[in-house]
């Protein structure tokens, strides 16, 4: 009997497979609500077969020993970038932004989201090299400059909501691997001022939706409508929810982008705080078994690797929530495993393989 | 590759724990934000979400009905297109439009300054591109639904007048409610609603407008209608009867094609409206649709004002029309019918010499009425006075409303001393009294107030009603009337013989040799009358008023009742520079009395053609051009 044959039914971290499993389902249900007999037609489809595509691609990371991806990870993660080098020059403009590649077939893909399994892992790799108490200035550095270059070409197309998921990755590692408090103390500050300095290059846009955020009653109608509409929609869901198909706000077009942004709106809505908690509980359990998986997992590599993945989904998943009800300003962040999108759900799932890959190859019963 | 078995994994476990807590704290209170708001304040939110995707929108009722008294029908409703263009439905604004322009050959320019005023607005409601879209164009925008679902025709209803410019006055016409208007029928009215402006259209604005219905249904978030949800009818508006005779006003109509002034016609008995023309009129269709810019122009540029209803509105020295109701203020002062005075043909008063038409030589009172002589009058009013005179005439209904079911009527103005001091602040001239007596000088006084007192002639009993168009409203689904209601009448207190005198001399002016109305009698009707005549220039340079501008020759007015004995209708022309009462004004009277006393017996003119005009040219207007302010009402002598 093959080694391989033999591991898989038993290594396989069943909770951690059950909550992702369950969030892509309550996400299908939810894409198909929101998109079906529209004019723009049902959705479903397509994202049924970006579940299949990322499912496929997270069972060949859960099988393939993530060492050798994380020793390959500086590699893999320069090829990664060459297309968001390339993009802001001759990509497509797409919904104002060069953040798409054409395939065949209509389909499209977005590099930044697959840009960030490569980068997990070479975060990964750094921190596995520096096993020290605190992260050595080098180590610093080095872990800064491999977030900033993606974030920085991601700016460039621009995609806002896709760089800031980028920003999670770089607290987790520098908390993972261990700052001294003053160092803490001179990032919060850099960071402040980079955000203070930042009002200047927002578009437009951006600026009225951090204005609509701080001052709701600005602009009811304006950018502030939606965030309203959301909050709207999530309220009228009550206890129990609308029903399937059944929310108005969603159904009838008052909330925005509902398959993909606001998508947990429209859950709320037509599944009520019963589907809420039930969400937020999978994400939840999603991050309590990643934690056990860092816990066990054989090398700090695996820890790290864990950690980053679940840390990234799991503030992914609490930023679009809050946005969604209006505690955070909106920007373009979706809701992993959820929100419908070919590139998110599939980078998503096969950052999922490698936690799979780290539990697999933990020390219990080795 | 370092070791892990050898590695200080501490640090990193408690780094683990505490982001554990951190995460499980952050989703917790992520699940506590929910819960207040779709558990505590679900309720609240709920509602939001119906208010949200429920709209009500009123449906207009039909308005009632208007018919004459043998039920002819003078207003009703047809249907009217009208091309709504909603801008969330298009990415292309100015694209639509051009298709709009193309397809019904309308002015682009129009169409972009209709776009233009909306600007501000929810773009989920529609703006308004054409109101008064014709079959073909219905057809033509309906075959591009598909191509441009922004276009949509809106089926409405539109107010008909079936006789054109013959009715104008006396119905009205519609309009949108102005701000005083919705002001002051606050919840029987909407904004941009039209409601009725003047005449019956406004007078019974309530019984005719009927209950608007209520449809409510579920839109999306632009607008578009998803399905609906409650509907109430609308209940339509009461059918109006009016008393007047469709006939007799065609034939004062065609009458006064030619010529400016009024006439009204009652049934003495009751105070019924059969006829109230004015002219020149105006054509209350083109109120249907949005007035254009030259259609206003038009009407409000027209000198002779045609917005005017003159019947009410215009008051006039009565003339020698008066000079019946003079007698009847000498017999009831001591003056007897068969005193004499010798006519001259002048007399001479406080130093000045007044003229008569004639030399008329020895008259009694019936003699004076027959021939209009001025002499007897002026010293009848020398005698007695003005007050005298002011008191006559305010028994007869001078000087007040008459109370007709029509807004805007003119008091006019009966002189008296008391009246000289207060509105004049100057003691009365006795030598003014010898004018008011043959019915000149600052007596004023409308037509209507004049068919009004002939009433009191007419009737026995000198009952003088209150004249009014409305005869019964019905209500369309239930059946149910509403008749009108006359006020307790007022009476003339006639001693005895007094009316038999005055009726007399009155009766002998069209039935004698001599009366001044004698050429137009017609035999067997039976007719009592009065001619006069205005002068609108002083009697000194007016002796050959024929050769005068037209404007300044005299009015002519002619008053008249039927038959002598149980009137049944009494008929009031008054012809603007028409020059004399007897050749301009009486023909209509006698007309008139005779199509009402033998129907049948005279030809009832065809209506003009009243034609609903083009669609909007360039330059059409607004609404608020619409409501701009009625040109101000003449009066004088």
């Amino acid at each position: 009997m093959s080694r391989l044959a033999d591991a898989l039914p038993r290594r396989v971290d069943v909770p951690l497979l059950f909550s992702a499993v369950a969030l892509s389902a309550a996400g299908l249900a939810m894409v198909v609500s929101t998109t079906s007999g529209t004019a723009r037609g049902g959705l479903g489809g397509r994202q049924a077969l970006f579940l299949l595509a990322g499912v496929v691609a997270a069972s060949f990371f859960a099988l393939f020993d993530y060492r050798l991806l994380l020793r390959a990870s500086p590699a893999l993660f320069l090829v990664s970038l060459l297309p968001l080098v390339w993009l802001p020059v001759f990509g497509p403009t797409i919904a104002g932004a060069k953040s798409w590649i054409r395939l065949f077939g209509g389909f499209q893909v977005q590099p930044s989201e697959l840009a960030r399994i490569a980068t997990v892992l070479l975060l990964a790799w750094i921190l596995e090299n520096d096993d020290r108490p605190y992260l050595s200035t080098r180590t610093v550095a080095a872990l800064v400059g491999v977030v900033a270059l993606p974030i920085g070409l991601i700016l460039l197309q621009p995609d806002l909501g896709v760089a800031l998921t980028y920003v999670p990755f770089l607290l987790a590692a520098l908390y993972l691997g261990g700052l001294r408090p003053r160092v803490w103390a001179g990032l919060v500050l850099a960071g402040s001022l980079a955000a203070g300095a930042s009002w200047f290059v927002l578009k437009d846009y951006q600026k009225d939706r951090i204005r609509t955020f701080l001052d709701p009653d600005l602009a009811a109608r304006g950018a502030g409508y939606q965030v309203r509409q959301a909050r709207i929609a999530i309220g009228s869901g009550g206890i129990a929810g609308k029903g399937w198909k059944e929310g108005t706000q969603s159904r009838l077009g008052f909330l925005p982008v509902r398959h993909s942004d606001f998508i947990f709106a429209a859950l709320a809505e037509e599944r009520g705080f019963v589907g809420v908690a039930a969400v937020i509980g999978l994400y939840g359990l999603y991050l309590a078994r990643g934690f056990g998986v860092a816990r066990d997992a054989r090398d700090r590599g695996g820890s790290m690797l864990v950690l980053l993945v679940v840390l990234n989904v799991a503030a992914q998943a609490a930023a679009n929530v809050a946005m969604n009800v209006g505690v955070l300003p909106t920007t373009g962040i979706t809701l992993p495993f959820v929100s419908y999108g070919g590139s998110s759900i599939i980078a998503t799932w096969a950052m999922t393989g490698l936690v799979l890959s780290v539990a697999q190859r933990r020390f219990v019963n080795v | 590759m370092p070791s892990s078995a050898r590695e200080d994994r501490r640090p990193l476990l408690r780094r683990i724990d505490r982001l554990a807590v951190a995460s499980f704290s952050v989703l917790t209170l992520l699940l506590g934000i929910y819960w207040v708001h779709q558990v505590l304040r679900g309720d609240d939110y709920a509602r939001q979400a119906e208010n949200n995707r429920q709209r009500s929108v009123p449906i207009n009722a039909s308005r009632g009905f208007i018919l004459d008294r043998n039920g002819k029908l003078l207003a009703e409703n047809e249907p009217s297109f009208t091309l709504l263009l909603y801008r969330r439905e298009t990415r292309d604004v100015e694209a639509s439009l051009r298709f709009v322009a193309e397809l019904l050959g309308r002015p682009l320019e129009e169409l972009r300054r209709r776009v233009e005023r909306t600007r501000g607005g929810y773009d989920f409601v529609p703006v308004v591109l054409d109101d008064d879209l014709s079959i073909a164009e219905v057809g033509a925008v309906e075959a591009h639904a598909l191509e441009h679902p922004e276009l949509v025709v809106q089926t409405t209803e539109r107010r008909v007048y079936t006789q054109g410019t013959v009715l104008a006055h006396l119905l009205g016409y519609l309009g949108e409610a102005s701000p005083e208007q919705l002001a002051s029928r606050a919840g029987r009215v909407r904004s941009g609603e039209s409601i009725g402006q003047r005449g019956i259209e406004a007078a019974y604005q309530d019984l005719l407008s009927g209950t608007s219905g209520l449809r409510t249904f579920v839109i999306d978030s632009f607008g578009r209608e998803v399905a609906e949800l409650d509907r109430i009818d609308p209940l339509p508006g009461n059918t109006l009867v009016l008393n007047v005779d469709l006939d007799l006003q065609r034939i004062a109509d065609d009458y006064f094609r030619d010529k400016v002034g009024s006439a009204v016609a009652l049934d003495p008995r009751t105070g019924e409206i059969l006829a109230l023309v004015s002219a020149p009129a105006f054509d209350p269709n083109v109120f249907s649709r949005r007035v254009t810019r030259a259609e206003w122009q038009a009407i409000i540029g027209n000198e002779d004002r045609p917005m005017q209803n003159r019947a009410i509105q215009n008051v006039f020295s009565p003339g020698s029309v008066w000079k019946a109701f003079v007698a009847y203020a000498a017999l009831t002062n001591g003056i007897s019918a068969s005193e004499t005075t010798f006519c001259p043909g002048f007399a001479t008063f406080y130093g000045r010499r007044f003229r008569c038409h004639g030399a008329h030589g020895t008259v009694d009172l019936p003699r004076a009425l027959q021939v209009s002589c001025d002499v007897w009058f002026y010293n009848a009013g020398r005698r007695l006075g003005v007050d005298a005179l002011a008191e006559a005439a305010r028994t007869f209904g001078f000087g007040r409303p008459t109370g007709v079911d029509l807004a805007s009527e003119k008091a006019g103005n009966v002189p008296s001393t008391a009246w000289s001091q207060s509105v004049r602040k100057h003691p009365w001239y006795p030598g003014e009294t010898i004018s008011v007596a043959i019915g000149q000088g600052p007596l004023l006084v409308s037509a209507l107030q004049t068919a009004r007192a002939f009433s009191a002639l007419a009737n026995e009993d000198g009952a003088l009603p209150v004249p009014h168009l409305f005869r019964i409203g019905e209500h369309v689904r239930s059946g149910a009337r509403v008749a009108y209601r006359p006020p307790v009448t007022e009476r003339v207190p006639f001693p005895p013989g007094v009316r038999e005198t005055i009726v007399e001399g009155l009766w002998r002016v069209v039935n004698q040799p001599g009366g001044t109305a004698f050429r137009y009698r017609a035999e067997g009707l039976d007719a009592c009358g009065k001619t006069g005549t205005v002068q609108v220039v002083a009697q000194k340079q007016a002796k050959m008023t024929h050769q005068l501008p037209e404007k300044l020759r005299d009015h002519a007015w002619f008053a008249a009742f039927a038959p002598r004995e149980d009137a049944r209708i009494v008929v009031v022309v008054f012809v603007e520079n028409g020059m004399h009462g007897s050749s301009a004004a009486a023909p209509l009277a006698m007309r008139l009395i005779e199509a009402h006393l033998r129907p049948g017996s005279v030809p009832i003119p065809e209506p003009p053609a009243a034609p609903l005009p083009e669609a909007t040219p360039p330059g059409g207007t607004t609404t608020a051009e619409r409501g701009a302010t009625p040109p101000a009402t003449r009066t004088g002598a």
